[in-house]
């Protein structure tokens, strides 16, 4: 069975968790790897190609950030937020891109079961969760979205760059401010933490991609292009640049 | 069958020599892929300005669909003349039009050498693979 890395980082800052995926994304030839990190401080960050005034109430993040995927806006708190960096010619990537989010999605449906959440793809309903002008990628559903209660739970997003392809999800165990009413872990099991969600999505991801994940750290020349990338995606000229 | 009067990148775009300027555009696997046969999915096109220089393999714009961002790579060395800014606009051309409204840049091309660019042909088989 292929062996893919595992990168947990929780609580770190967002500078780094872009850089990081960013470096991953950008290196050719690295294994597969997934992250799984958690932000400090709370971080708001936008679609590579949304507009800042786009997303009102954003300054009531604490930091913000661009990131280099598509999609709505997303308030990175209590939740898990993952990412897979690899090859496009990976089985994972076959059939284009909506098939590659039917396959994240049904690992990530494997785990959320082990909590006794029933999720399942959007298919062609509205969803209570849906609210236009807002910005937010919770708030902006398509038929590939995982949901549960009737509401959008896991957003994703991707970046596809010279042959390789960076996958970012983020599972909300709970909501914020930002988010309001939409689909949380937090409604089957009342403080449920990152840490403790994913030995669940670890294995559901091995079932799942048929892969072994070997826990790892980022290697020093990764640690060293992350801290180069890494300081963009706060600069206020980037996050404002559209 | 591809149209047999351009050369073809691994990445999916492609080039057609018209003297010594070359167009440039995206195959329709490749808007397949990023679409899923759903023009509506494409949202977002970012195409450059006349006068940058770009270099085979560089990126020259970006293209967006509801689920992934993806780079628009030159096949070709030049510096771009002419773009075609409708498509920011209209990205349902790339669907109904890949190979002739669909064009993206122009380039005064610097070498008309397209040696490692695939035929019609050879593309098939890449895009027979990329499916697996």
């Amino acid at each position: 069975m292929a062996a893919w890395r595992l990168i947990t980082t929780w609580a770190a800052a967002p500078d780094f968790n872009m850089g990081l995926d960013e470096a991953l994304l950008a290196t050719p030839g690295l294994p597969p790897t997934v992250r799984f990190y958690s932000w400090k401080p709370d971080t708001l960050s936008l679609g590579y190609f949304q507009k800042l005034a786009d997303v009102p109430g954003h300054e009531r993040a604490s930091k913000l950030v661009r990131r280099i995927t598509g999609g709505g806006a997303i308030h990175h708190v209590r939740e898990l937020t993952f990412s897979i960096s690899a090859d496009l010619s990976l089985p994972l990537y076959a059939n284009g891109v909506s098939e590659s989010y039917a396959r994240v999605h049904r690992a990530i449906a494997r785990a959320l079961a082990e909590f006794g959440v029933e999720a399942r793809l959007r298919g062609a309903d509205a969803l209570r969760s849906d609210r236009p002008g807002s910005g937010m990628c919770f708030h902006h559903s398509t038929e590939l979205d995982l949901v549960w209660d009737e509401m959008k739970g896991v957003g994703s997003a991707q970046r596809r760059k010279a042959g390789r392809v960076l996958h970012h999800g983020s599972i909300k165990l709970g909501s914020s401010a930002l988010e309001g009413e939409i689909a949380t872990l937090e409604s089957r099991r009342r403080g449920l933490t990152p840490a403790a969600f994913a030995p669940a999505l670890k294995q559901a991801f091995e079932a799942e991609f048929e892969v072994e994940l070997e826990a790892s750290v980022p290697e020093a020349d990764e640690r060293e292009l992350a801290k180069e990338l890494g300081p963009r995606y706060l600069d206020a000229d980037f996050v404002r640049s559209r | 069958m591809r149209p047999d009067d351009r050369k073809y990148s691994p990445t999916h775009e492609w080039v057609k020599l018209e003297g010594d300027t070359a167009l440039i555009g995206i195959t329709d696997f490749a808007v397949q892929e990023l679409s899923n046969g759903n023009t509506s999915d494409l949202v977002y096109c970012d195409l450059p300005e006349a006068g940058r220089m770009v270099k085979a393999g560089e990126t020259f714009g970006e293209i967006e669909s509801v689920k992934a961002v993806s780079d628009l790579n030159s096949p070709v060395t030049g510096e771009v003349v002419d773009v075609n800014h409708t498509i920011e606009e209209h990205l349902e051309i790339l669907a109904k039009d890949p190979w002739n409204s669909g064009w993206m840049v122009k380039l005064k091309v610097s070498s008309k050498n397209l040696d490692g660019l695939m035929d019609a042909a050879a593309y098939e088989k890449h895009v027979a693979h990329s499916k697996h």
